[in-house]
């Protein structure tokens, strides 16, 4: 045996003893596991529940902290505690409200038996001290999420240690969702330190008092979040020893990790591996929940002049001449193009088939959506006939080239039916959607010009409203409510500020989102009252198809066949993760 | 070799502050605008955009934004009533963005302090989030480096000493082949082929999917020979490009050592192949390795964004990329920082290896 082979041999022996001295994964003593979920959400930037931004620090800070108000999972509505069904009264706070007669303020009334983890009662002072960070976080510099409420909210008084009540501006069904972000979740102020110095402080990454199912275990930058099991939870005894937030890049990863049994949970897997799980599952090695999820996909087309964009109304709330775009300034064309897409297709195509087709801006789940009212056909000839109609004609019956306006109503004679349709760069899905639209629009005379852009290239293009189209998507609040000011409304259509773009304004559909917004208007904001409006609304909205609605992307959570205790509702996987439990097997 | 050391790194620092100006310059110019990034959504008005856009000073003229960078805005904006709002201010406007009410009074010191500032994306100091992530890219780069120097070279010896027989054409083979996969697709074959297919029976499997150290809830990662099992697939997804050229740059430094009149001399002193190939051959044809040994090193630093994100390795090339996708200066520029002064030091360490290696350079 030669030296270099006596090297190898060694080498491999050195090797094979260093894999076997290798610890198995540490499995926590506790009656309940440790429950391992992956995200690719990256690392939390802050667990303060008045300092979270993004996914990851919503659901962490959520396992971590109370609630100041409550959901009922089975409805997705806020619910008074003291109606609310005995298994959906743990975790928040208030126990009931009552609204002024003119809906401007709303007195909440908390639970008197919540104390945070060291033992301190949870009372209105921890109220008052959200609302401090809030009401001052531009003042003091304060990274404080929540800031948008202080257009609405005028003030918190606190009535005793257990009432408050929250003033608003002026009367608005929104009022609940307001104040809740007083509180979404609520942080102990008395482990805070004075509000001056939130930005700095040890508290943000490592939360010393906390008062939900868990708190705080530790966090290792860039790889995992850990939370352990809090044992004076006011709501019942939590049975998992604890939570494991793994930090997974790469989607393709995440679901391999799942199906190699390394993480407990699944959330969201990318729907090009769906199946797979669902094989996975169907061999009863792991049960998989799907629901209606609440992003959704839309084509916007430009109103207004793209050339000379201008705001919806000027400072004295008169309305702005914005002009006709050339060719999506007529009905007829936007119709037309509606009728010239397959969405169905494009749900296999884009999607695997795991999406669900939307009529109008209101999606499918939600307690507002028009169940009468149809889907746009897919009607290429239809499409074509219209825009015929609108004076746009094939004058050389070569169908790869664009047809040209003759008599059209926005554009000069001769121009030819071509626009530029962006979307944003890296999401396979838009752009396998706008791939097709490409496609399809071309088959009836239309030229697209599709180009994929860097997200924020395409946040200027859309805030200085000079495109011609592009296609985006929106992902609904949790509970979802479909107010659209801001987006579909002249309120919204602000440049560099509004996210209505493509400049759409009806009259009719503004009223009637500021009826379905008013209290008075819609008995109290009750779903009764506010849902006529909002039929109506999306019947303009078809009409008018300021965008051409897609489809929603469906929602998947798994959980593999040894946990117990996973029984989620649409948008809500950990309502009762206290009682979830890993087993061995 | 010190005054040559001291006099390159005093060359080095108008080329640091040259190489921040031109990148800070090329960051702002770049299209989008992180502060539409951050607000993007229907719940945000106008006047707060305003008052982001006035804390991050995005609005500010670009060289004073690369001033403040620098030097901070502590004496920018000054608070003298002790009010808590700025009253004294130099350069930068008191009311930044218009509502009436003077701004906070400067808290930055500048890089030129030792202030990196704060990332616009995440609540933190952009110095705790940078520290952070160092350890576990010296720990996966040195590896694979090491790896990749301690296989390829012995390789590119032993392919240049018999050349032309069947160890230099799998060789060749291989080094083409391991250079030319990419990534984050030899990554990905890796984790299925280990994590799922070679040991589908087998719970836990023996070969981690991803991260660096084994999930669990209190006690921190422990040292590197209880965790060696996470270190195995991404050091072989990067040391394998480093065999490779490693390998082929040691075989061909080695084939021309051999021709020289030195290599001949030994032969015909008696001495054996094995000898004249280590002892004379092998260690004069390492010295063009040690010019790029130097920028090896310091690539290390700025970490292996495909293997760290297949592999979910908390290091900085991660960070670093999101930080760019996400427009978050202020980490961007911490990048620059590191990537300049690992790339100015790299070549000097580079320059140093050749002087010690080769007796025929001297510093002048």
């Amino acid at each position: 045996m030669n030296r270099i082979t006596k090297f190898l041999l060694v080498g491999a022996v050195l090797a094979l003893a260093a894999l076997l001295a290798i610890p198995a994964i540490a499995q926590e003593e506790g009656t309940g596991g440790v429950i391992i979920e992956a995200s690719f959400g990256g690392d939390p930037g802050s667990l303060n529940p008045l300092l979270i931004s993004g996914a990851t620090d919503r659901d962490l800070a959520g396992f971590m902290f109370p609630g100041l108000l409550g959901t009922d999972p089975s409805t997705a509505s806020i619910v008074q505690r003291s109606e609310a069904a005995p298994e959906f009264q743990g975790g928040y706070l208030v126990d009931s409200w009552e609204v002024n007669e003119d809906g401007t303020s709303i007195t909440f009334t908390m639970r008197e038996d919540y104390v945070w983890s060291d033992g301190v009662p949870v009372t209105t002072a921890d109220v008052a001290y959200a609302w401090e960070a809030i009401s001052r976080a531009t003042e003091l510099g304060l990274d404080v999420q929540a800031v948008f409420i202080t257009e609405f909210v005028d003030s918190v008084e606190i009535v005793d240690d257990f009432t408050f009540t929250v003033n608003y501006k002026q009367a608005n069904c929104q009022a609940l969702a307001y104040a809740s972000s007083l509180g979404g979740p609520l942080a102990p102020s008395h482990a805070l330190g004075p509000v001056e110095s939130l930005n700095d402080s040890t508290f943000n990454l490592a939360p010393s008092v906390t008062g939900g199912p868990f708190g705080f275990g530790e966090l290792r930058a860039g790889e995992q979040t850990s939370l352990i099991a809090n044992t004076t939870y006011p709501d019942g005894d939590v049975l998992p020893a604890g939570y494991i937030l793994r930090n997974v890049p790469d989607s393709t990863v995440l679901v391999e990790q799942f199906l190699a049994g390394e993480t407990s949970v699944i959330n969201g897997p990318a729907v090009s591996r769906r199946a797979d799980l669902r094989a996975y599952a169907d061999e009863g090695n792991a049960t998989v929940y799907s629901y209606p999820g609440n992003s959704w996909d839309y084509f916007a087309m430009n109103f207004a002049d793209p050339n000379n964009p201008q705001n919806a109304f000027d400072a004295d709330g008169n309305r702005i001449d914005q002009g006709n775009h050339p060719i999506f300034g007529d009905p007829r064309v936007r119709r037309a193009a509606a009728l010239a897409v397959d969405v169905e297709s494009i749900i296999g195509a884009a999607v695997f088939g795991e999406g669900d087709r939307m009529s109008s801006f209101i999606i499918p789940s939600s307690w507002a959506y028009a169940n009468d009212l149809p889907m746009l056909p897919f009607d290429a000839e239809a499409g074509a006939a219209l825009l015929e109609e609108a004076g746009w004609v094939d004058d050389d019956n070569d169908p790869s080239t664009p047809r040209v306006a003759q008599g059209a109503m926005y554009a000069e004679d001769g121009t030819p039916l071509s626009f530029t349709l962006f979307t944003n760069e890296g999401n396979a899905r838009r752009e396998a959607i706008a791939t097709i639209f490409q496609d399809q629009l071309q088959q009836i005379g239309f030229q697209v010009n599709f180009q994929t852009i860097d997200f924020n290239v395409l946040l200027d293009i859309m805030d200085s409203q000079t495109f011609d189209a592009f296609i985006l998507g929106w992902r609904n609040g949790y509970p979802d409510d479909p107010d659209v000011t801001q987006i579909l409304t002249g309120a919204g259509d602000v440049i560099a500020s509004g996210s209505n773009n493509a400049s759409y304004y009806n009259e009719r559909f503004d009223e009637l989102n500021r009826l379905a917004n008013t209290p008075s208007e819609t008995d109290g904001c009750t779903v009764e009252g506010r849902r006529p409006y909002y039929v109506e609304m999306q019947e303009i909205f078809q009409e008018d198809l300021p965008y051409v609605p897609l489809f929603t992307v469906a929602g998947m959570y798994a959980a593999q066949s040894n946990v117990s205790g996973f029984s989620p509702y649409p948008s809500q996987l950990y309502w009762n993760v206290n009682t979830w439990a890993v087993n061995t097997p | 070799m010190v005054k040559y050391t001291l006099r390159r790194l005093l060359q080095a620092i108008p080329t640091f502050f040259g190489i921040t100006l031109l990148t800070y310059m090329l960051m702002l110019a770049a299209p989008g605008d992180p502060v539409s990034l951050l607000t993007f959504g229907p719940s945000t008005t106008q006047a707060q955009r305003d008052a982001l856009a006035a804390k991050l000073g995005v609005n500010d003229p670009a060289v004073i934004q690369y001033l403040r960078w620098l030097t901070g805005d502590d004496w920018m904006r000054r608070d003298t009533d002790g009010d808590g709002l700025s009253d004294q201010c130099i350069i930068l406007a008191c009311d930044a963005d218009g509502d009436g009410v003077n701004e906070q009074p400067g808290d930055r010191r500048g890089i030129i302090r030792g202030d990196f500032g704060r990332s616009f994306t995440k609540p933190r100091n952009v110095v705790d989030m940078i520290l952070e992530r160092v350890p576990a890219t010296f720990e996966l780069g040195f590896i694979s480096l090491a790896v990749g120097v301690l296989v390829g070279v012995p390789i590119g010896i032993l392919a240049a000493v018999r050349r032309g027989s069947w160890f230099d054409s799998v060789t060749r083979i291989g080094a083409v082949v391991f250079s030319s996969i990419p990534i984050f697709w030899l990554g990905l074959i890796l984790i299925l082929l280990f994590g799922r297919v070679l040991f589908p029976d087998v719970s836990p499997n023996p070969f981690m999917m991803g991260g660096q150290c084994p999930p669990v809830l209190v006690g921190g990662c422990p040292p590197i020979q209880g965790r060696l099992v996470y270190l195995v697939l991404p050091v072989f997804v990067l040391a394998s490009q480093g065999v490779a050229v490693f390998s082929r740059y040691m075989r061909a430094s080695m084939l021309d050592v051999m021709q020289q009149d030195y290599m001949r001399t030994a032969y015909s002193k008696g001495l054996s192949g094995r000898t004249t190939w280590f002892k004379h051959g092998a260690r004069n044809a390492l010295i063009p390795i040690a010019t790029f040994l130097g920028p090896s090193i310091t690539g290390v630093l700025g970490g292996a964004v495909l293997t760290e994100t297949i592999f979910s390795w908390p290091g900085l090339g991660r960070l670093g990329f999101e930080s760019v996708v996400q427009q978050d200066f202020p980490v961007v520029m911490a990048f620059v920082i590191i990537g300049s002064l690992a790339t100015i030091l790299g070549y000097l360490l580079s320059d140093i290896l050749y002087a010690l290696i080769d007796p025929r350079i001297r510093f002048n």
